[in-house]
């Protein structure tokens, strides 16, 4: 089997306290997403704040339980005999993740020891992840706080790629970064993709970006996917008119009168 | 007509922040400072109006608003001009407020015409006012406290605009909303307005005059065209190169 992962008919529902915490209401927040990702691909997922994309990766790597649907990992190698989750998320505030007043190397080192105990040149393994990283050997001995915003990311990369997951999911890593960030970055996820093997969930809302990461895109609105396919062909010919829409918003070219994207009355 | 003459921006009197700083905001147009993250952006739109610390910062120069240099003339005239003729918005839009005060008591303070209100919160995509001054800071969105905040500047009928990072952490449809207002804000009366942003499509798309910071030094305002044409600096290219590599 060539799938990693495989989302059938996901839905996720909470319950809202209505007035006088009486009446509740249900709120459905994912609705029927399914979704394939194979072995060592990368999958982009886009869509605007409140499309869901966060709770999907949540519900990927078990940090939220859904309602209704089914999840199947095909997990290989050595994880298929532990029960810890093969999957790593990098968070949008990736810096919070590291202990400040740890050095980068002991961090690294104790994930490296905790995964394999023995049975692996923990300093071989240790060069290897930095170097895939570009992370300088003179940073190895700081401390997190001591780090830039952009160094600490890189040590939060390093901590994951130490336990070596299955799939690593990257919440935002685009945002607030500035155009030669962003394109370091982006190299930096094609080099741990190809050099690791590990397959890659990335969410963003910035489409161009994805495009150049990511064979397969899925595009979410309000809780739904609304469009999946190639990335290219998303880019260029794009069927839905959410899908349309997100492109030109993010040219800038939208009217006033389309501000305001409403699925009912689009196209 | 804003006239900007800094020299020199100091921390603890010791290390250079930002030098050399000339420039002067035309009316009737947009002003767009690029940069890198860190590069002094924010701190050179705060020593506009004297709002960098200065027991930490110290600036040497002048800024002439209509004349009148800013660095020199006394508190209380500073204070009516930040109220009524430069107004900011900033990045951190949700903590521009004092979270144990409702939004009621910003507008009170600030709006002179309270008729106007709910026309602009309906163009902001906002709820009516009668909703929103019950709300505390904590009780919106980011996103929302940002479109109240540019709401708040402009009811306030300033003669330039200040905008940090307008477009970053937002919805791209509010980012659009941002473009269409900032461009009208411009034509009206004697307007301009100045970004800084690291949002090259952005930049292209709304500016008249863009210039780059980058080590402290902002190179010279270009003409929109000439700029994503610029080769004068090594550091310039490189960000252009970049943008074009990941957007296109």
């Amino acid at each position: 089997m060539n799938e990693l992962l495989i989302a059938e008919n996901i839905c996720y529902k909470v319950e809202q306290a209505g007035t006088f915490q009486i009446k509740k209401t249900e709120k459905e927040i994912l609705k029927d997403v399914s979704f394939k990702l194979e072995k060592g691909k990368i999958l982009g997922i886009a869509g605007e704040s409140g499309s869901g994309k966060t709770t999907l990766a949540k519900i990927i790597s078990g940090v939220v339980q859904y309602s209704s649907g089914k999840i199947i990992f095909n997990k290989s190698g050595e994880w298929e005999k532990i029960k810890t989750s093969p999957v790593q998320i990098l968070f949008q505030n990736n810096g919070e993740i590291l202990n400040p007043l740890r050095r980068i190397n002991d961090i690294v080192e104790e994930a490296i020891v905790l995964r394999y105990g023995n049975k692996i040149d923990v300093q071989k393994e240790k060069e290897k992840i930095f170097g895939s990283l570009n992370f300088p050997g003179q940073l190895w001995e700081r401390k997190g706080f001591e780090l830039s915003g952009g160094e600490q990311q890189r040590a939060a990369l390093a901590r994951i790629l130490a336990v070596k997951p299955e799939l690593l999911i990257l919440d935002e890593p685009f945002s607030a970064q500035d155009p030669e960030s962003q394109l370091n970055l982006l190299n930096l996820f094609k080099n741990i993709n190809e050099e690791f093997g590990i397959a890659m969930i990335c969410i963003a809302h910035n489409l161009k970006i994805l495009q150049k990461l990511c064979g397969n895109i899925l595009i979410m609105y309000k809780g739904e996917i609304v469009e999946q396919g190639k990335s290219e062909k998303i880019f260029n010919t794009p069927e839905h008119p959410y899908t349309k829409f997100l492109l030109k918003a993010e040219s800038y070219n939208l009217t006033y009168q389309e501000l305001s994207f409403d699925a009912a009355n689009a196209d | 007509m804003i006239k900007v003459a800094i020299k020199e921006i100091t921390l603890n009197k010791k290390r250079t922040l930002l030098s050399n700083v000339d420039f002067e905001l035309e009316k009737n147009s947009i002003f767009t400072i690029l940069g890198l993250n860190g590069s002094g952006k924010s701190t050179l739109i705060k020593s506009l109006t004297g709002l960098l610390n200065p027991r930490l910062y110290e600036v040497n120069g002048s800024v002439n608003l209509d004349g009148k240099n800013i660095f020199s003339i006394d508190y209380e005239e500073l204070l009516q001009l930040r109220k009524d003729k430069i107004k900011y918005v900033f990045q951190d839009a949700v903590n521009s407020f004092d979270h144990l005060k409702t939004l009621q008591y910003y507008f009170e303070k600030l709006v002179k015409d309270k008729n106007e209100i709910d026309a602009l919160l309906e163009y902001f995509l906002l709820p009516k006012y009668t909703e929103l001054q019950k709300l505390y800071p904590y009780e919106v969105s980011g996103g929302m406290a940002q479109r109240i905040n540019f709401v708040l500047a402009l009811l306030c009928h300033p003669q330039i605009l200040i905008l940090d990072e307008p477009t970053s952490g937002i919805d791209l449809a509010i980012s659009n909303l941002f473009l269409l207002r900032l461009k009208e804000f411009a034509k009206e009366k004697d307007n301009s307005a100045l970004l800084v942003t690291h949002d090259l499509v952005f930049a292209k798309k709304i500016s008249n005059k863009i210039a780059f910071l980058s080590n402290g030094k902002l190179s010279r305002f270009y003409s929109n065209e000439e700029f994503f044409s610029a080769h004068d600096s090594k550091t310039l290219e490189l960000f252009l190169n970049a943008h074009k590599q990941i957007s296109l």
